[in-house]
């Protein structure tokens, strides 16, 4: 593999985090008030006030009504991307380290909707929301005209892609259930984790189906809540209260694949893009990661993750799990030492799509990840996304 | 048939001038694929040009719908739909690999045999049902199994 230029590298940071708490029913909240006490508390924790802030870049709440919000007087640049958390922060280290901007607030939130939550459902409320990115038809979307139970657009292509995965590689669910009660026995020790109650294989495989091979387990929980991120140049972030995050290289990965049925096979995934390129413009190797974050909204994709970084060959990612399962402890501990969504994941900790787990390795790399901190956690690779449109890798490691 | 007519028998669906002959077809109970005149490659979903060579002469051309299941899951519950029905071991969604190119393929619904047992590697055909309530679409069945001789086998 050849390098890659990278002139970011390490040249920006993650100064500021902040978070609207995840719950499973908020009452009262909308994705703007979730939106806007993650960044009121980012803004907090970095030290700094609106004067400060001259970019933003969130998802689906528009910038211009967050600079409104928090009454941010001057910004010269915003930008909002299609989730997951990759996106922002890709577009954020471009301004920062062109010029464009100094100091950018970055955002996600999730907020329960009728599709995704029964509860939200049946909320007059919400029962007409629907997500602020592209609508499955739109000319953002993906090309699907197709939606509803005859449709694989979305979440149902993820069930059918992770039934070939077993099927091909004459895996059980077994194999999921691992990643499923990985999240869960983490996110015991997360105070910020919806569910904490420690889940067993007998009940993993006692789940209610969704679609097969998953079910309520291998599914992100719904959750309000909102996450929140202060980046800038490495330079000023020396200057600030916080320790530094930096980002060593990030990316995202899309293939030419344009729906989900359509994927040629788990082969040419947008994680093969993601992993060429991330290797390619960093200096560090897998060998140097001290915690792992490969997103697993859906339980299969982790596997898929942890093979496509590095650790195991194709197809391998569910012996690979076996392999490094700590019995005694309900969890992977790869090579006895890399714990995997120390958090609990989408899983368990709640569905955001990433910005948790991001989260989570900027508080590992900061020492303040309180009765979980993994002892000397330097390096944190993050992989949020899936297989088709929002495959991303960010490489972070601690100021030192 | 008018381009009104067109829209209204698909409600709620993006019909512009990239699909139509699609949905089109589906009213005649025909899958009709766009296939470049150029280069002969199939896509699907509906593109305004060839992705492999960028020829915007493109033909939507009648596939056999005749295939094997690349892709299966059961859906346990959703919203309810005519025709769907998310008891006894789910609503069958698979997509449909054609013969007629590697890696075209069509999402549906498999009748005929029981959703447990629906296997990657099913040897399917494409029929027709009119449901009422439902937008007009084509759905499968199977002709034989995967572990067949004329299935796909589980290696593929």
């Amino acid at each position: 593999m050849s390098a890659r230029r990278n002139p970011a590298r390490d040249q920006v940071a993650i100064v500021g985090l902040g978070r609207s708490p995840y719950a499973r029913d908020r009452q009262g909240c909308t994705p703007g008030s979730l939106v806007s006490e993650a960044c009121v508390n980012a803004l907090r924790d970095a030290g700094l006030g609106a004067a400060d802030i001259d970019g933003i870049c969130g998802s689906m709440v528009s910038a211009q009504w967050v600079q409104a919000a928090l009454g941010i007087p001057g910004v010269a640049w915003f930008a909002n991307p299609q989730a997951v958390i990759g996106n922002q922060i890709t577009a954020a280290v471009a301004a920062v380290s062109s010029g464009m901007a100094d100091t950018v607030l970055v955002y996600h939130h999730a907020y329960r909707l009728p599709w995704a939550s029964r509860s939200a459902a049946k909320d007059p409320m919400r029962k007409r929301a629907t997500l602020g990115v592209a609508d499955a038809r739109s000319w953002w979307g993906t090309g699907h005209n197709d939606t509803g139970p005859n449709s694989l657009y979305g979440a149902p292509a993820y069930a059918a892609w992770a039934g070939r995965y077993l099927h091909d590689y004459g895996y059980t669910r077994e194999t999921l259930g691992l990643v499923a009660i990985n999240s869960r026995t983490n996110a015991a020790r997360n105070p910020n984790a919806v569910y904490t109650e420690p889940l067993t294989m007998e009940a993993y495989l006692a789940g209610r189906m969704v679609r097969d091979p998953l079910s309520v387990y291998d599914m992100d929980i719904p959750i309000d809540g909102a996450d929140a991120f202060v980046i800038t140049t490495t330079e000023r972030a020396r200057d600030l209260p916080r320790p530094s995050v930096l980002i060593h290289a990030a990316t995202l990965g899309h293939t030419d694949y344009g729906s989900e049925e359509q994927l040629r096979d788990l082969d040419h995934a947008g994680q093969m893009v993601v992993v060429d390129r991330l290797w390619a413009k960093s200096e560090l190797t897998l060998a140097d990661v001290d915690v792992l974050y490969p997103y697993e909204g859906f339980s299969n994709i982790a596997l898929s993750w942890i093979e496509n970084v590095g650790y195991c060959g194709r197809g391998e990612g569910g012996a690979f799990v076996a392999d490094h399962w700590v019995e005694a402890e309900q969890r992977i501990m790869i090579h006895g030492r890399i714990p995997v969504n120390t958090h609990g994941g989408s899983l368990s900790e709640g569905g955001t799509q990433g910005a948790g787990h991001l989260y989570e390795a900027c508080l590992q790399l900061r020492g303040d990840a309180g009765p979980r901190q993994v002892d000397g956690a330097a390096v944190a690779l993050v992989t949020p996304g899936g297989y088709y449109f929002n495959s991303q890798g960010i490489l972070l490691r601690s100021d030192t | 048939m008018t381009d009104e007519e067109l829209l209204d028998a698909f409600p709620g669906v993006r019909i512009d001038a990239d699909n139509a002959a699609w949905h089109r077809g589906l009213l005649d109970h025909r899958l009709l694929v766009n296939r470049c005149d150029d280069c002969g490659r199939w896509h699907q979903p509906p593109r305004p040009l060839c992705p492999a060579c960028w020829s915007r002469s493109i033909t939507p051309t009648e596939v056999a719908g005749d295939g094997f299941v690349a892709l299966v899951t059961a859906l346990r519950q959703g919203a309810p739909q005519p025709g769907v029905d998310y008891a006894d071991g789910g609503h069958a969604l698979v997509a449909v690999e054609l013969d007629e190119q590697p890696g075209l393929r069509l999402a549906g619904t498999v009748v005929g045999t029981p959703t447990a047992g629906i296997r990657v590697g099913d040897r399917v055909r494409a029929l027709w049902r009119d449901i009422p309530g439902r937008l007009p679409r084509a759905d499968f069945e199977i002709v034989a199994g995967a572990d067949t001789a004329a299935g796909e086998g589980a290696g593929r």
